[in-house]
């Protein structure tokens, strides 16, 4: 019962605990570096400074955040429903966490590649739901209720176009097995045959991640903060974790199954470092265009979010998985994909442009009190 | 969509502007030489003595009544054989910078331009632990002014 863990011959439980141990510090330095990161080029956007006093170019800003909310006392209204509230943040956290053991951040370096690697993070992903809801209901607050079901209907929403998005990648590969996935793009990335399925893998994955302009579950401006309102220090600092996790690992799984991960454009070949190298660069893009996008777009309203989803993403997830299909069965050339994701990301852009450009229809009432005057 | 793609666009040409943050305590911006601070008294280098005498035109005047002046005898006068014209000169003054409002009226009224606004940072940057300390006395309000750390258009 022996497991090998960097040249070394332990016990599986200790195997399994060093691995645990190591993915908490990990992603805990991760969080606190993202925050850092995104207080520092969001501050750029809005021609500001951001952190500059707590440590050198204020580096210690997170550590410093983190060290307050831990000591932080840990608040619990006294109507709020003991088991619900206290368990939430975990039920949120976990999943994400669960989410590191499939990443393949590199050829060798990885907790476990799953055979069903794509499908396992699929399924413990969109269980952080549950906890969102748990938060809002165990609150006892009418605004923590509201943003806990806002959060629901969006999560489930926007979990199909996602799903989805990457299960047209994963046809393509012929194998829901992450290294698998990279390795077939060696030469390609997905990206190339698949400029639909990456957009919408994009937009969903922001709306997952309660990101601006998906954030109406935390809208400070409507629901003061949603499902955290009664949360305070380190529960509070769970949920904070749980985000920028959630952030990084899905920057890591659309580097990985769209971008071509370690993979493209250089082969197996290449050193570890010029992999990691690949792979930071890689996500860090998809980061940076996470922030970016939420410096740049008000939030939506949650019909507008809805009608979003199911009335454009997931119709055209539909139709790419379809041709996905054809040209795998009928052996058609790659060009069919390229062309038909194109002009499907055109027809998604057209359709969102004519939303977002058509006058509102007005409230019928206005209009009667109008007609009458 | 294009409204979505110019706004990406606007705030991508504020990424690469420069931020317009001035770090404050590390940098002043620099102050008008009108600004208004507290009140200062000036001090004669000529004859070496402040130019104020004690004539109570700027207590009587202050609206908050936070000045306190006391008279006194000049010393150096040319009739005790020194060589300043002033018969009567500053003994004690005290202004409370808690209780002033900086209106500029002392500075209006004085006859001898022997009291004047600060126009430095040193006038703004005043946070005490206690308030107490906010009370100036004569050689607090005379420092600045003697060891030349005023702005011209206050000195003249």
């Amino acid at each position: 019962m022996n497991n090998e863990l960097f040249g070394f011959e332990i016990n599986v439980w200790f195997d399994a605990l060093a691995r645990v141990g190591i993915i908490v510090g990990f992603m805990t330095v991760t969080v606190m570096a993202l925050i850092y990161i995104e207080r520092k080029i969001l501050a750029r956007f809005q021609m500001r400074l951001g952190p500059t006093r707590t440590g050198p170019r204020g580096t210690l800003q997170s550590v410093a955040d983190a060290l307050k909310l831990v000591g932080k006392e840990d608040l619990r209204p006294r109507m709020a429903d003991p088991w619900t509230f206290e368990l939430a943040p975990y039920v949120v956290f976990v999943p994400i966490f669960l989410g590191f053991v499939i990443l393949p951040f590199l050829l060798d370096w990885h907790v476990r590649i799953l055979e069903l690697g794509l499908l396992y993070f699929v399924a413990v992903s969109s269980v952080n739901i549950v906890g969102w809801v748990m938060a809002g209901w165990g609150s006892d607050n009418r605004y923590a209720m509201i943003g806990g079901l806002r959060a629901a209907a969006q999560g489930i929403s926007y979990e199909l176009p996602l799903v989805l998005a990457l299960l047209a990648a994963a046809m393509l590969a012929g194998s829901l097995n992450l290294n698998t996935i990279v390795v077939a793009q060696a030469h390609i990335p997905y990206i190339v045959w698949q400029p639909l399925a990456f957009f919408i893998f994009f937009v969903a994955a922001l709306a997952e991640m309660n990101r601006p302009p998906f954030d109406i579950p935390v809208g400070e401006s409507e629901v003061v903060g949603g499902p955290f309102v009664e949360y305070s220090g380190i529960r509070w600092s769970m949920f904070f974790l749980a985000e920028y996790a959630a952030l990084f690992i899905l920057a890591l799984i659309g580097a990985s199954v769209f971008l071509g991960g370690w993979a493209w454009p250089l082969g197996e070949e290449l050193g570890r470092w010029w992999q990691l190298v690949l792979v930071s660069a890689k996500a860090g893009g998809l980061i940076f265009l996470v922030f970016w996008v939420r410096a740049s777009v008000p939030r939506l309203r949650i019909d507008q979010l809805m009608s979003y989803s199911w009335k454009v993403l997931l119709p055209l997830t539909f139709v790419q998985i379809v041709v996905n299909g054809a040209v795998l069965v009928y052996d058609w050339p790659d060009v069919v994909l390229l062309a038909t994701g194109v002009v499907g990301l055109g027809f998604l852009f057209w359709v969102t442009d004519r939303a977002v450009r058509r006058p509102r229809p007005r409230p019928a009432l206005v209009a009667q009190s109008e007609a009458a005057r | 969509m294009r409204g979505i793609a110019k706004s990406l666009l606007t705030t991508l040409s504020t990424f690469t502007r420069r931020p317009v943050t001035r770090e404050y305590p590390d940098v002043h911006r620099p102050i008008p030489q009108r600004d208004r601070a507290f009140p200062l008294l000036l001090w004669d280098t000529e004859i070496d003595e402040p130019f104020c005498t004690g004539c109570h035109a700027c207590e009587r005047a202050c609206p908050v009544e936070c000045m306190t002046v006391l008279m006194k005898d000049n010393p150096n006068h040319t009739s005790q054989g020194g060589s300043s014209s002033r018969r009567k000169i500053i003994d004690k003054f005290w202004i409370d910078y808690a209780r002033c409002m900086r209106c500029n009226i002392c500075v209006e009224v004085c006859n001898f331009d022997a009291i004047a606004m600060n126009n430095t940072w040193q006038g703004h940057e005043l946070s005490v632990y206690d308030r107490s300390d906010l009370v100036m006395d004569l050689q607090q309000l005379l420092a600045q002014h003697r060891a030349g750390d005023i702005k011209e258009w206050v000195a003249q």
